[in-house]
C-alpha cells in the first residue's frame, strides 16, 4: 500500500491499496514513513517498508 | 505495478522452468514443501506446478492460519459469541470454519452478534463505539498477524478501553515445522520458506532446518517467478551439496526480521506450554497467550470459556493434508461432501487452504500436465 498521510501522534497512516481502496494502518513497526512510501500491510499493520 | 509485474513475466517464467529442468537429476524424485498457504494459492492460481518437471513434487505445509484452528477452539468462540453482552469479532475466513455444531456464521444466523473485521484495530473501534457491550476479538494467525493483535492490545490499554478483550489463538511457525521434520510419515528434500511470517521473524529462525535436519530452505515471495526461483535455488543447493537458509524474498524480508515487531510480541504474549493444532494434535510451545501484564485483556480469563476438545469428523483428512501426507484430491470427501460452499474441514475454507486452492483452480485430477 502507499502512504497518503501520516498521523504521527496516533501512530497511524492513511494508506491506499493498488485498487484505490483506502484504510487506516498502524505504522509503529515501520516508522518513520512519509507520504509516497510503500509499505507491506498485514491485518492493518505495516510490517515492512518497501521504499518510495 | 512495481514488485508485481516483473515477477509475473511469462518469458522469464519459461527461462526459469528450463533452468529447473536442467538442474534436476533424471531418476531422482524431489519432494519440496511450501510452508505457507499463500504459496499454495499462488502455485495453483498461476499453474506454477505445471512448469515443473514430473519428478519435482510440491507438498503443502501447515502455514494456513485458518486451517490449523481445531474444532474445539471454534466451539469456544461460539460459546463466547452467544453471550448476550458480547460482540464477537473475527476475520472473515474464520466465520466459516466448522465447529462441532456449526460455524460462527451459523451462530450469527441464529442471533449471536458476530461481526467480521479486517484487523484487530477495527474490533477496537467497535468496542469504542459500543461502550455498553463487551467486544471480543478472536485472534488467529502466525507471527504475521500477531504483531497487529499486540499493537491493538497496547492501544486498548493506552486509550483506557475497558470493554475490549482478546481470545488469543495465535500460533508460531517453527514448532510445527520441527514436528513435521520429526514425523516418520514424510520424506522431504527441501522447503520453500514462508514469506510474510519471515518479514516479522526473519530467516534466522529457520537455520535449524539445515543445521539439525540437513534440508535446504529458501524463503520466497508470492509471485510465480518468486516461487520458481526459490525452487531453482533449492535445486542448486542440492546439486552443489550445500544446505543452508537462503532468502529469495530479500526485497521484503530482512534476514533478522522486524525487531520492533518481535519486541512488541514479546511484551504482550507468552508461549503456551501446549496448543492443539487441527490434525496435528498438541504441539509444545507452539501457541501464544496474553502475558501476565495483559491478563485483564484476556477474554479466556474475563469470561468462562468451555475449553472443549473435539475430535475431527471421521471423513475429514485435513491432518494428512496439513502434514503433506496426502494431496487434497485423495481425501474421500474432496469436491463432493466437502466444497468451499459447504466445507467439512478447514483446508477448504480459506483461499490459502490447500483443498480450496485445488478446488478453486480445478485440480480435481490425479495427473498434472508436465512440460
Ligand atoms: S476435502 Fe475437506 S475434509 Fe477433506 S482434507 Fe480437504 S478440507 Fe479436509
Amino acid at each position: 500500500m502507499q502512504v497518503e498521510s501520516v498521523d504521527e501522534a496516533r501512530g497511524l497512516a492513511l494508506c491506499a491499496a493498488e485498487d484505490g481502496a483506502r484504510s487506516t494502518v498502524e505504522i509503529a513497526l515501520v516508522e518513520p514513513v512519509v507520504p509516497g512510501d510503500r509499505v507491506l500491510v498485514h491485518a492493518g499493520v505495516a510490517l515492512t517498508g518497501l521504499g518510495a | 505495478m512495481r514488485y508485481v509485474d516483473e515477477f509475473r513475466d511469462p518469458e522469464l517464467g519459461r527461462v526459469l522452468a528450463t533452468e529447473i529442468l536442467a538442474a534436476v537429476e533424471p531418476g531422482r524424485h524431489y519432494k519440496f514443501m511450501e510452508v505457507c498457504g499463500g504459496h499454495t494459492h499462488s502455485i495453483y492460481k498461476y499453474g506454477v506446478d505445471d512448469l515443473l518437471p514430473a519428478n519435482v513434487e510440491l507438498v503443502h505445509g501447515p502455514g494456513c492460519p485458518v486451517c490449523v484452528i481445531p474444532m474445539g477452539r471454534v466451539d469456544d468462540g461460539i460459546a463466547l459469541a452467544r453471550r448476550p453482552e458480547v460482540i464477537f469479532t473475527c476475520f472473515g475466513d474464520m466465520m466459516r470454519v466448522p465447529g462441532s455444531e456449526g460455524s460462527l456464521l451459523d451462530a450469527k444466523a441464529e442471533g449471536a452478534d458476530i461481526r467480521m473485521v479486517y484487523s484487530p484495530l477495527d474490533a477496537l473501534r467497535i468496542a469504542k463505539s459500543n461502550p455498553d457491550r463487551e467486544v471480543v476479538f478472536f485472534a488467529i494467525g502466525f507471527e504475521t498477524t500477531a504483531p497487529s493483535t499486540a499493537l491493538t492490545l497496547k492501544r486498548a490499554r493506552a486509550e483506557g478501553v475497558k470493554n475490549f478483550s482478546c481470545m488469543c489463538s495465535h500460533v508460531t511457525i517453527v514448532p510445527p515445522l520441527r514436528a513435521l521434520l520429526d514425523s516418520p510419515d514424510l520424506r522431504l528434500d527441501g522447503f520453500v520458506g514462508p514469506g510474510h511470517v519471515s518479514t516479522v521473524v526473519g530467516a534466522r529462525p529457520f537455520e535449524f532446518i539445515p543445521a539439525d535436519y540437513g534440508k535446504p530452505i529458501v524463503v520466497a515471495g508470492f509471485e510465480p517467478l518468486d516461487i520458481l526461483q526459490a525452487i531453482r535455488m533449492i535445486l542448486a543447493q542440492l546439486a552443489e551439496g550445500r544446505c543452508e537458509v537462503e532468502n529469495q524474498y530479500a526485497r521484503v524480508v530482512p534476514y533478522e526480521g522486524n525487531p520492533r515487531a518481535l519486541e512488541v510480541m514479546a511484551e504482550v504474549f507468552e508461549l503456551r506450554p501446549h496448543f492443539e493444532w487441527r490434525g496435528l494434535g498438541f504441539i509444545s510451545q507452539s501457541g501464544l497467550k496474553l502475558a501476565e501484564a495483559y491478563a485483564d485483556l484476556d477474554a479466556e480469563l474475563r469470561f468462562e470459556v468451555p475449553g472443549v476438545r473435539v475430535a475431527d469428523p471421521k471423513a475429514c483428512q485435513c491432518g494428512e493434508v496439513l502434514k503433506g501426507v496426502i494431496k487434497p484430491w485423495e481425501c474421500k470427501v474432496f469436491g463432493t461432501a466437502c466444497t468451499p460452499e459447504r466445507p467439512i474441514g478447514t483446508c477448504m475454507v480459506s483461499s490459502e487452504g490447500a483443498c480450496a486452492a485445488y478446488y478453486n483452480f480445478g485440480r480435481f485430477a490425479r495427473e498434472r500436465e508436465v512440460v
